[in-house]
Formats: structure tokens, C-alpha cells, sequence
């Protein structure tokens, strides 16, 4: 069956933390790669505290949002601070087709991991660096989560009443992280199908706040002649109809064709549509996690394997890059391999 | 240089889809595959072409939305897509793709296959408790600027398109725009789905805290996780935010009507360039809300070439740090 999804026999070796960056690799695993999540026993996926972790247990294995997210991954624990553990990364690498991060900016290199010596050691890698400002320019390092991105990349000047208050989507849905990882994974295999064709790898550099901006190409072009659009509220200069209004339940959208509620959380997850659709798909260990945006004819949307715990998969992708149990064991030993993370829970 | 598609065929459907999002979507797909090197043909029915009239205008009476969403298409007449040319992949609506001849074929619907009701993108907004995550002080909920639904649509498409175009084989794939749309908000079904409707409800009424202030000259996003409110209860210096009151995420939630209030003179006594700096410099994520024309001259998009002068972006992906390296030579070629 693997045999027949877009990227069976594609190799990721996934460094990407939260949203942005894991669940770009997701997407990846869900048309069908392998991917190995590498995380460092000082330095975990912030979403293995981000809700829910208890002290005194393996709160590290239950993260919610973690393993909604990370499903289907092989997990890695490697201590990349070490030496030794970006040693084993390279050999990993050698087999791997895709490396995929998000780090702040200059901690790929502070790992021995640099773009440009990435791509001299393996020409036919495709390493790919999701960040907040791009890799480079004036601003690479300003401190920036997805909502600080809606508003330095113009989507917060458009949303919001109109003579009110520009808005962004704060915690709820940050969305530049998201909608990053639609955009990331096509690139990815875009670099991919070119390197069929060529052999070569690349170094894709991939900023979030440029592709928020590119997402209102069109105001931008309107801006530069001269005709900028004011923040318009709920109006919509394409149908008049279109407006929000309060009704005895809550709110309520109308357009010339339709009418909708608008939903919470709750109602949405309520919802028919939702349940029958594949935004949020049952992982085969029985658990709600992370669905998939698209469905083909031959590779319909599923989860088609049960989240790992941390370092699961330590002995068997380190043997299958070609570390002896000697040498597997001395990692071990040193701590750079590691199965719980050095510290407790983020309070 | 080689580009990811050149020699692939795209037939792009987006003037014949009968929704306006589906439209917008197919034509995004297009857009970047384009972009990729692909040979994007686009017909357009004798009606003329749906684009045409979509806002903002330009001041030579063209849409701005046409301009960015319609470049480098082919033309094509408009009953030649029908006919058995066989194209890699074709991009539209379920009813016109379905129709098509192409390897590949990529149908957008609202909720999936032959479930297609009238729909807009402020509805796909509501339905999907996107809306919801925007609220103003007054309750009332506001979309997110731009086309994001369709948009958000269209890289879904174009992530399926380049993943079916490796295959070369006889496929399709539907996209739902409700799913994609709910999939960009996953956080609040994910809350309820796996901790269940009152943990939710808890959420809702913690999870405040991130909005814009207005300040001396605009807005600022007040963005910041737990561990940043020393810092920034500490800039602001109002001995009021050490009552216990604000003492955690869960209380600064509950009490985020007094905390504003508090928080507001330092804010509007203050630039954004100011609070930018000063709320950096402590590692916090507050960040200006830049308007589109301040973007025009924006340092960042400056120094990475990311705008023409048309105010037109690039492709936002850099390649071995250029733009799109096949295109540098063609245009070297020619030159």
C-alpha cells in the first residue's frame, strides 16, 4: 500500500518544534515519507509542556498537542549541544532526503549543522528553514510568534472594525504558523521533483512574515499604486450583502447566497461537517490527532500510525544508519542518547 | 537552470469555477506551480473572464487581485481544455475538473465530493471558528484580511498537486475548503476533542491576552507567553500588575478588562518603533502593526528583495539564497 503514496521511499529527518516546523514535516509524512523527529534530551518540542504535563510522571510521552501533531513520526532523543550527537545526525543524513527546521535562527550552526556546509556534504539534501523573518536581512533575529508576524506583515491592519482597532488572531490560532506548513511541504517537494531532475539539493529559506505579506499580493499591489484599502470590518467590496450580526444565539454571517453561524470550538467540533471531514482524523492508537488537508484518489487522507514516545526509536534508526550496539550503548552511557528528558515539566 | 516543473503541463480552470473561493483557490495553486516553471494554460469563457472585476481596483481600471493571482498564465480558447489534450494536472472546481482530461486532477469543493452548497469566504470564516478567534472589544467578531480561506485552499492545493505531480499517474485529489479551514484552526476543536466541552469552555475564558494596544502612533501586537511577564510587568512599571490578580496566565485572563486598563497610558504614551525595541531587547515578541503601504519600504522586505516596485512579492521561498534561480538565467539568457 505504501508503495502507492506520492513520497514513499522519501526520507525527513525533522528538527521542527511546534506548529511551523512539525507540522510541515506531517504534512510530509501524510503523502507518504518516513520521517525521524530528532529532539535533545535538554532541548524537547516545547509542545511536550505546553499543556497538560504533570511532574512526577513521564509527562514528556502525553502531551496532547505534542502527539495530535507528531503522529506517525519516528522519535529520536539526541543531545545535538554534543559532539557525539551531531555526529550521529550527519550519519543519519547521509540516508536522509529532506532536513527540515525551525530553530532561531543561528542555532542550526551553534549545532555544527550550517546550511551551506550541509550542502557541500550532501549535495542531493534538500534542507529546508522555516523561520519567523527569513534567513537573513536586518531584521533575521527580531523575537516573533505567529500573531507578532499578522501584524508586522500588514494582515492586522486589515482585520479589525472598520475606525476600530486593528486585530490579530492571538493565541487561538496564530496564523502564520499555520498556514506556513500548507505552503512549506509543496515547496519541499517542489525542491524534491528538481532535484529528480537535476541531482542537486537545496537550501530553501522559507519566512513566515514574507508569505503572510504574499498572502495579500493584491493589497500590496494596491498600496503601491496608490490605492490602499482601509481596514473594511466584516464589508466586502465583492458582495454587498456580506455583513456579521448579532442574533439571539450569538453571531450570524449573510452573503447574497447564504447565510452561516459562527461557530466556536465547540460548535465547530460539534459540527457534522467537521466530524465527517478530515481537518482532525482518528490516529490508529484510538486517539483524536492531526488530519489532513487534502485526500487523493489513491492515497486517501489517513492517520496510518500511532504517535512514538520519546527516543522509541533510538536503536532502530541509529542501526539502520550503521552504529554498532557498541557504539549505541556508549551513546547511551554518555546521556547524548536519552529516552526522558534532563529536566521537569515548564511550569 | 532546471525549474521543479518545467515541461509539466497545468490547465488551469479558475475562470469556470462557479464559487468565487473555489475560483480564488484554483488560481493560487496555479500561481506558484507557475511560479515552479510549470506551463499554466488558462482558458477563459466567452463571458469574459470572472477576475476582471474583483476589488481592490487599480487606478487603470484593473484588478489588483487579476495582476497578482494570473501571471505567467498561457492563454488558451476557451473550449480547447475540453477537448482530449491531455494535460499533467488540471485545477478547478469538483464539477469543471471532473469534466477535464489530466493526469492529474485537483477539485476543490466546500465540505468534499458533490457537497458543494453556495458558500463565501466570510461563511467558510464562521463555519470553521476562525471568525470567533478575532472578537473586537465589542464581541463582534471580525475576518481576517485578504482572501485567507481561499488562499489557505490554494498552497493546500499546491502542496497536493506537487505531491500527485511526482507520481505521474492517473489521480485525483479533492480539497475541501472547510477542511482546510478547520484544519488552520485546529487548536480550538483539537481543545475540545481531546480534553473535552467544559476544559474548552475553561480555555475560551483564559486564553486572552494577545490583542493589539493602541499606541502614540498606531498599533502594537502585545504578544507574550508566561514566561515574559516579569519582563514586561516590569518595563511598564505600574505597581498594580504585581497584585496577585495578574500573577498567571489563568488570573491575567480572568482580569483582562482591569489589565488592559492599566497597561493602556504606558502603551499610548509610546511609539511602535519605541515599544518594538524596548520589548526586543527584553527577548519579548511585541511587534509593530505595519500598514500595507509601510510594507512598501519595510527594511526587512527590503533588504531580501521581496517586493517589486509594482508592490508585486515574490515567491516567498529563497533557493540557495535567490529568488528562483532558473528564472536569473532566462533572464540572462535573453539579456
Amino acid at each position: 500500500m505504501d508503495n502507492l503514496a506520492p513520497l514513499s521511499g522519501i526520507r525527513v529527518v525533522d528538527l521542527g518544534w511546534l506548529t511551523a516546523g512539525a507540522a510541515s514535516a506531517t504534512l510530509l509524512l501524510d503523502l507518504g515519507a518516513e520521517v525521524i523527529k530528532i529532539e535533545g534530551p535538554g532541548a524537547l518540542d516545547p509542545f511536550r509542556d505546553w499543556i497538560g504535563a504533570e511532574p512526577g510522571t513521564d509527562w514528556w510521552n502525553h502531551s496532547p498537542f505534542y502527539n495530535f501533531t507528531n503522529r506517525g513520526k519516528s522519535s529520536v532523543c539526541l543531545d545535538l549541544k554534543d559532539p557525539r550527537g551531531q555526529a550521529v545526525v550527519l550519519r543519519l543524513l547521509e540516508n536522509a532526503d529532506i532536513l527540515v527546521e525551525n530553530y532561531r535562527r543561528g542555532v542550526l550552526e551553534a549545532f555544527g549543522l550550517a546550511p551551506k556546509m550541509l550542502r557541500e556534504k550532501f549535495p542531493r539534501l534538500i534542507v529546508a528553514s522555516i523561520s519567523s523573518q527569513g534567513s537573513d536581512g536586518p531584521e533575521r533575529d527580531m523575537v516573533s510568534f505567529g500573531s507578532t508576524l499578522e501584524a508586522t506583515a500588514g494582515l492586522a491592519a486589515l482585520t479589525g472594525p472598520s475606525g476600530g482597532d486593528a486585530a490579530i488572531t492571538g493565541r487561538n490560532i496564530n496564523y502564520p504558523d499555520q498556514v506556513v506548513c500548507l505552503f512549506a511541504a509543496g515547496a519541499i517537494i517542489s525542491a524534491v521533483a528538481r532535484r529528480d531532475k537535476t541531482g542537486e539539493g537545496v537550501h530553501l529559506d522559507l519566512s513566515q512574515r514574507e508569505l503572510t505579506s504574499f498572502l495579500l499580493g493584491e493589497e500590496l499591489l494596491a498600496a503601491a499604486a496608490g490605492a490602499p484599502s482601509a481596514r473594511l470590518g466584516n464589508a466586502s467590496r465583492d458582495d454587498a450583502a456580506e455583513a456579521v450580526i448579532r442574533v439571539d444565539e450569538g453571531w450570524q454571517v449573510v452573503w447574497s447566497t447564504g447565510a452561516a453561524p459562527v461557530r466556536d470550538g465547540i460548535a465547530v467540533a460539534e459540527s457534522e461537517k467537521f466530524r465527517s471531514g478530515t481537518a482532525v482524523l482518528q490516529s490508529p492508537d484510538g486517539i483524536a490527532a492531526k488530519g489532513v488537508p487534502f485526500s487523493f484518489g489513491t492515497w486517501p487522507a489517513s492517520i496510518r500510525r500511532g504517535g512514538a514516545k520519546l527516543g522509541e526509536s533510538n536503536v532502530a534508526v541509529l542501526q539502520e544508519a550503521g552504529l554498532s550496539m557498541q557504539e549505541i550503548h556508549e551513546l547511551k552511557e554518555a546521556g547524548i542518547l536519552a529516552e526522558a528528558p534532563r529536566r521537569g515539566p515548564a511550569r | 537552470m532546471t525549474a521543479p516543473y518545467s515541461g509539466k503541463h497545468i490547465l488551469d480552470l479558475s475562470a469556470f469555477a462557479a464559487q468565487r473561493p473555489h475560483a480564488l483557490a484554483t488560481a493560487m495553486a496555479c500561481k506558484l506551480l507557475a511560479a515552479m516553471g510549470a506551463s499554466v494554460f488558462r482558458p477563459i469563457p466567452a463571458s469574459g473572464d470572472p477576475f476582471a472585476t474583483l476589488a481592490p481596483m487599480l487606478p487603470d481600471g484593473s484588478s489588483a487581485v487579476a495582476r497578482f493571482l494570473l501571471t505567467d498564465r498561457i492563454a488558451l480558447e476557451a473550449e480547447d481544455h475540453r477537448r482530449e489534450i491531455l494535460f499533467d494536472a488540471a485545477i478547478g472546481d469538483y464539477e469543471t475538473v471532473s469534466a477535464s482530461h489530466a493526469l492529474l486532477r485537483v477539485r476543490f469543493s466546500v465540505f468534499g465530493p458533490g457537497d458543494d452548497p453556495a458558500m463565501s469566504e466570510l461563511g467558510l470564516m464562521a463555519l470553521s471558528g476562525i471568525l470567533d478567534a478575532t472578537p473586537s472589544n465589542e464581541g463582534e467578531p471580525h475576518r481576517l484580511g485578504g482572501h485567507q480561506p481561499a488562499y489557505a485552499a490554494g498552497l493546500a492545493a499546491f502542496t497536493a498537486a506537487a505531491a500527485g505531480l511526482r507520481t505521474s499517474r492517473h489521480d485525483f485529489v479533492d480539497i475541501s475548503i472547510f477542511d482546510v479551514a478547520c484544519w488552520l484552526n485546529w487548536k480550538a476543536a483539537a481543545t475540545v476533542v481531546l480534553f473535552g466541552r467544559e476544559a474548552a469552555i475553561r480555555d475560551k475564558a483564559q486564553r486572552g491576552g494577545w490583542h493589539t494596544m493602541r499606541v502614540m502612533d498606531g498599533h502594537i501586537a502585545l504578544v507574550y507567553m508566561n514566561k515574559d511577564w516579569p519582563a514586561l510587568r516590569d518595563l511598564i512599571g505600574d505597581e498594580r500588575l504585581r497584585e496577585a490578580r495578574f500573577a498567571s496566565q489563568k488570573s491575567r485572563g480572568e482580569n483582562m478588562d482591569a489589565l488592559n486598563a492599566i497597561m493602556a497610558p504606558w502603551f499610548g504614551a509610546r511609539t511602535r518603533a519605541e515599544i518594538t525595541s524596548i520589548a526586543q531587547a527584553q527577548r519579548i515578541p511585541i511587534g509593530p502593526v505595519l500598514t500595507l503601504q509601510e510594507l512598501l519600504s519595510d527594511r526587512q522586505h527590503s533588504a531580501r528583495k521581496f517586493l517589486m516596485r509594482n508592490g508585486e512579492p515574490r515567491t516567498p521561498l529563497m533557493w540557495d539564497g535567490h529568488a528562483a534561480p532558473w528564472r536569473d538565467v532566462e533572464v540572462d539568457n535573453h539579456g
